[in-house]
């Protein structure tokens, strides 16, 4: 599903954000991305998403090569890619409802299909009643839902999640993991970055641990940390 | 339709986002096609005006002393046979005399003194009306006066040559400053869409991530720069109207020196559709080139 083959990112001379990264995720795998901050976690997402290029290096997604793909295809790779960000990043402006509904806005949907599927996701994600509520009337942790409902709306094949739970508590914190869980048993790829090892022990699966923009060999969360 | 409705509701909600800015857009948009406005309007009127003049082109070729009868008929036989021309008159060197002698019977004495008639022998010609100064006539009339045959001519074109060069000086004086304030337009158009840009970051970067394409992003944009352009030349319309129709109230000697030239009556209907269509174009290009740099970035 994804694979990075010897990939490097350099932003600056002679410092490098990710060295020459080789990893491979397979279909449907939950995978917790580790490391301190400024190992390269974002890069790495990143990269998947084609936000930024690599400097070296080649990256499949979903079989096609990123580097390969023009710009004006480039809304086709991040339409079955669904990508939760731990400022939220909602418009203020706009209602749940709507912020949700925004994906398949862009993609021109009818509004009876855009209904059904907003109301699916906000029941799913647990917030049905706050639908028309605007983004600063409701909790950050109501907010982080949100931006999760906004990622699956339009059925992505990956979910990516830069530090979903960073600005959240313990509390809130395991209860957005429980629902990324729920969304990765639908067979979603889903590729979760944070850095909270009190999450990692609770939820045990794969973990990718980067060091200073290296990559370091994967196994079970226990075993990296 | 949800995403033609949603465009659309996004380039109005932003138009009215910012009304202060998008009022004194409109209105130095406004003020510069009403600029255009004025000066497209006099090269029309002094064109029209022109035209008018010219539309009983006369011209009389006066033949040399030594030109032969066949040389004469040649030539009156090419006139003819010219879709130029309306209808040719041949006056003799003695049908000239006698004409002299009626209109002016008191210098008769004058032409006693000759042996022969003094006057040289002429063509008159009368051009159809549908050819004006501006066309074929000229340089038909040109054409004849280069004949070996012809010592010299009359046209009654003066008075619409000079008009006519008149008409050229104010079109390139309205063509330079309009280039100025269109190119100012454009550059207020630019910027403000640059500015909604800037204010609209957030939604931009989402809608990419979320798989929006290029032109989703861009066609609002592109529309609200559109509207900004057809808005302000409307208002240019509007006061370019109003200022035509006040102009002989309030400006009485000047209007007297020009209404035989230029008719603030009648308005053309092309003037307005010129406006509408130069507005909305300065606003499209502009807000396109805006917002391509953006994305581009």
């Amino acid at each position: 599903m994804i694979e990075f083959y010897h990939v490097f990112k350099q932003y600056v001379k002679d410092q490098y954000a990710l060295y020459d990264v080789s990893l491979s995720i397979q279909k449907g795998e939950f995978i917790f991305l580790t490391g301190a901050s400024g190992a390269g976690k974002s890069t790495l997402l990143k990269l998947i998403f084609k936000e930024e290029l690599p400097s070296k290096g080649q990256i499949l997604v979903n079989s096609s090569n990123i580097n390969l793909i023009p710009q004006k295809e480039l809304y086709l790779l991040r339409r079955d890619i669904g990508i939760v960000f731990q400022d939220f990043k909602l418009l203020a402006n706009r209602t749940v409802y709507e912020n949700v509904a925004i994906p398949l806005v862009v993609r021109g949907e009818r509004k009876s299909a855009i209904d059904k599927m907003v109301v699916k996701v906000l029941a799913q994600v647990g917030l049905s009643h706050r639908k028309n509520y605007l983004p600063t009337h409701i909790s950050g942790g109501e907010q982080q839902r949100v931006a999760i409902a906004r990622a699956i709306v339009g059925n992505p094949k990956i979910v990516i999640a830069d530090e979903p739970t960073g600005n959240l508590d313990t509390e809130l914190s395991i209860e957005i993991f429980k629902i990324f869980e729920k969304i990765n048993a639908n067979g979603i790829t889903t590729i979760i970055a944070t850095h909270d090892r009190h999450l990692l022990n609770m939820f045990p699966k794969r973990t990718l641990k980067l060091d200073q923009g290296k990559y370091a060999p994967s196994g079970p969360a226990e075993a990296i940390l | 339709m949800n995403l033609l409705q949603s465009t659309l509701s996004n380039a109005f909600i932003s138009i009215t986002r910012n009304k202060l800015i998008n009022f004194l857009s409109f209105g130095i948009i406004a003020f510069t096609l009403l600029i255009f406005g004025i000066f497209n309007y006099l090269s029309f009127s002094l064109e029209t005006f022109a035209n008018e003049f010219s539309k009983n082109i006369e011209a009389i070729f006066y033949f040399k002393d030594n030109v032969e009868q066949p040389e004469i008929d040649l030539l009156l036989k090419k006139l003819k046979e010219s879709l130029l021309v309306e209808d040719v008159t041949f006056n003799s060197r003695d049908q000239a005399e006698i004409a002299f002698s009626r209109q002016f019977p008191e210098l008769k004495y004058i032409l006693s003194e000759f042996k022969t008639s003094p006057f040289p022998a002429s063509i008159e010609v009368k051009f159809k009306q549908e050819y004006n100064i501006g066309t074929k006539v000229i340089s038909f009339i040109e054409d004849i006066e280069k004949l070996s045959i012809i010592e010299s001519k009359q046209v009654n074109l003066d008075w619409a040559q000079k008009v006519m060069a008149i008409k050229k000086f104010i079109s390139l004086v309205g063509m330079f400053l309009s280039m100025i304030l269109i190119f100012v337009s454009a550059f207020i158009i630019f910027n403000l869409i640059k500015l909604n840009i800037f204010y609209r970051k957030e939604e931009i970067i989402i809608y990419r991530l979320v798989g929006a394409t290029d032109w989703y992003i861009k066609i609002p944009f592109i529309i609200e720069g559109a509207l900004l352009g057809f808005f302000g030349s409307v208002m240019a319309c509007v006061l370019l109207f109003i200022t035509l129709k006040l102009f002989p109230a309030y400006a009485t000697f000047m209007y007297n020196i020009f209404k035989d030239m230029i008719s603030f009556k009648n308005i053309p209907p092309v003037l307005f559709l010129r406006l509408l269509l130069l507005g909305t174009g300065i606003g499209l290009l502009s807000s396109y080139i805006s917002v391509r740099q953006f994305l581009k970035n």
